[in-house]
């Protein structure tokens, strides 16, 4: 099927009213968690990941893949409105969006973020369309070991960005490793760590080990230290940029694009590291610099368009190689192995009429997006003012909900709640869950290439350094955890000294 | 800090003991022809060479503790994370034998309360309506929730 095929189909599937609905519920919901901060897209997908079982594979994903996108929308509105970050990736808003409010310039502030967010997230599904099918050609080239070695270097690229320690980050993915081992051995058929239970003979499901990590410990957070979120009282006006906002924005914009799209590619990258580096950019190419951090509108335009870019564009390995490359997209990916479908090389010609419903949902999510983001604006901006007590009891809710509809098993509503302690405690101690959820979703693939690349070559680790995608691979890996291990050596030293 | 680090790395350190000692169970079997348990004995492995690493530069490490500030911890409520816990729990081991319904209804009233919700006549009723609301949908949706003592006989 070519391109141009493909997309009418995708089109075709799409517009039929269902899946139209489903993609306007997912860029809703999207926003919606976008603009509550607190439950992020990963919380959002594992919470409302059983509700998408009873419907198709395509109208699921087109559902699930508007959470993600939509919340790159909505993450902004808090940043520029209560200088808290709906998400991760609009953290660097903050600096200028919530200055260009206190100036009152929220509305055209939100109105760039939103025409930024459109075009970074258009280019990026253009970007998508035609990057996904020669990457997909090369992956059907690749054997176990490269798999084994590709997978090494998508976890060390997370550990390598983590916001905390890096030997924290490392834990929690040798963590994420062993849960993923719990239930029966595929090859020999021996149930491991399952100690008898029924209930983890299937293995620890994705849902409740999401909602635990990302839901549950979440509330638990809040509900230790309840929050006051102070909107800045200024009135929503005028979010249409006028010609100058336009002329100052337009640079970001294009170069946002760009970046956040390539970034995304990568493995480990997305939606966060795209607006930081961004940021940065616009930052050292501009002739103010020291206006940065006032209310210069290029620090919002420039992040908020390269965060909708690296969204798009972190759905490429995903689909070409199978393998998510953040926490988001591996929860996403465990949705689809439960709908039946596995991402990978031959994805696009096996699923044809999913990759291309969901391409096209893509487009009209953003024009749905811009739509909710501009016009509507007042709506998101009063949903700020509802009280986290009221909030609270729904989220838990409707993860218990959710964790009992996958089986009607209660023992799935105990390993939520278990992993939303073990959630919570991680937050104590600074351990982030990224880390555990891609390692523990890539750990049963990288079990099965590890065993498979050990009885190709009989028993030879040099399997991994003998062919050249495989060895260079893994010397990125190495030479990312060398760097990053050694700061980590060099401050523990310096403590040790003092 | 430094205190909740060294506890939290005895919590692994203790974890991969048992990961690897468990796999070793399983069967590691060789190179050639790999166990069930020689993948979760490898990456435990791994964490149990890292752990002591982070031990032993925890340990040696000696002023820490008097550069970090403590953090302020007058207005954490720690006792609403136990209530809600319990309350999670026992949810989960009474939702068959007492029902969704009346279940859910003494959930919601504890985590109303527990979030900080005052008024009875407001908590009540939105328990009531939400519960109802979402029996509903999810029933339509295909879920069949348990009905306990409210089961038609």
């Amino acid at each position: 099927m070519d391109l141009f095929s493909g997309l009418i189909s995708g089109f075709q599937t799409t517009l039929q009213p269902i899946n139209l609905l489903f993609c306007f519920a997912g860029v809703f919901i999207g926003t919606l968690i976008g603009v509550l901060p607190g439950i992020g897209p990963t919380g959002a997908i594992s919470i409302l990941l059983p509700l998408s079982f009873g419907i198709s594979p395509t109208s699921a994903i087109i559902l699930l893949a508007g959470i993600y996108y939509g919340s790159q929308y909505g993450g902004s509105t808090t940043s520029i409105l209560v200088n808290i970050p709906g998400e991760p990736s609009s953290v660097i808003t903050c600096l200028d969006g919530y200055q260009m409010a206190r100036r009152g310039r929220a509305g055209p502030a939100l109105g760039i973020s939103a025409f930024g967010s459109f075009i970074g997230g258009t280019f990026s599904v253009i970007g998508l369309m035609f990057l996904v099918f020669p990457l997909a050609q090369a992956a059907l080239k690749l054997g176990p070991p490269e798999f084994v070695s590709l997978i090494c270097m998508g976890i060390t690229l997370l550990i390598y960005m983590a916001h905390g320690s890096i030997i924290k980050a490392v834990i929690m993915a040798l963590v994420g490793f062993i849960l993923s081992t719990v239930g029966i051995d595929l090859v020999t058929g021996t149930p491991r760590f399952s100690f008898g239970s029924p209930a983890l003979l299937d293995g620890i499901g994705i849902v409740p080990l999401g909602m635990g990590l990302f839901g549950i410990s979440e509330v638990l957070t809040n509900i230790e230290q309840p929050e006051e979120r102070v909107i800045f009282q200024t009135k929503v006006r005028n979010v249409l940029p006028n010609l100058q906002d336009w002329k100052r924005s337009i640079g970001p914009i294009s170069r946002g694009s760009f970046l956040g799209f390539f970034l995304g590619v990568l493995p480990g990258g997305g939606a966060v590291i795209s607006s930081f580096v961004s940021y940065a950019v616009e930052k050292r190419i501009s002739k103010h610099p020291e206006a940065f951090g006032q209310g210069a509108i290029e620090g919002v335009a420039g992040p908020e368009t390269a965060n909708n870019a690296g969204a798009g564009g972190s759905f490429i390995p995903l689909f070409a190689f199978g393998l998510p490359s953040n926490a988001v997209l591996a929860v996403l990916m465990g949705a689809l192995i439960i709908h039946g479908v596995t991402p990978g090389p031959t994805f696009m010609s096996e699923h044809a009429e999913i990759f291309w419903g969901v391409v096209a949902s893509m487009y009209i999510g953003n024009c749905m997006l811009l739509l909710l983001n501009l016009p509507l604006i007042g709506i998101w901006v009063k949903l700020l003012k509802v009280p986290y007590r009221i909030l609270m009891p729904l989220i838990v809710l409707f993860c218990v909900i959710g964790a009992y509809s996958l089986n009607t098993n209660v023992a799935d509503v105990i390993i939520m709640v278990t992993f939303g302690l073990v959630g919570y405690m991680m937050r104590k101690f600074d351990y982030e869950g990224a880390p555990l959820i891609m390692a523990y979703v890539l750990g049963p693939m990288m079990e099965s290439a590890f065993r498979q690349s050990l009885i190709m070559s009989d028993g030879r680790f040099s399997i991994f350094f003998e062919r050249p995608i495989s060895a260079v691979t893994l010397m990125i890996s190495a030479l990312l955890f060398v760097s990053s291990w050694f700061s980590y050596y060099r401050k523990a030293k310096r403590k040790i000294s003092q | 800090m430094k205190k909740y680090d060294i506890i939290s790395t005895i919590f692994w350190f203790g974890l991969s003991i048992f990961v690897m000692a468990v796999s070793y169970k399983y069967g590691l079997g060789s190179f050639r022809t790999p166990g069930p348990g020689l993948m979760p004995f490898f990456v435990s492995l791994l964490l149990f060479i890292i752990c002591c690493y982070l031990l032993l530069s925890l340990l040696l490490e000696k002023h820490r503790e008097n550069e970090i500030v403590k953090e302020d911890h007058s207005q954490t409520h720690f006792w609403r994370i136990g209530v809600v816990l319990v309350a999670l729990y026992t949810y989960a081991l009474l939702l068959e034998t007492i029902g969704y319904l009346v279940a859910t209804f003494v959930l919601l009233i504890i985590l109303f309360r527990m979030a900080g919700y005052k008024r009875w006549s407001g908590l009540l009723v939105s328990s009531t309506v939400i519960i109802l609301i979402t029996f509903f949908v999810f029933t339509y949706l295909g879920l069949r929730f348990p009905m306990g003592i409210l089961k038609w006989r």
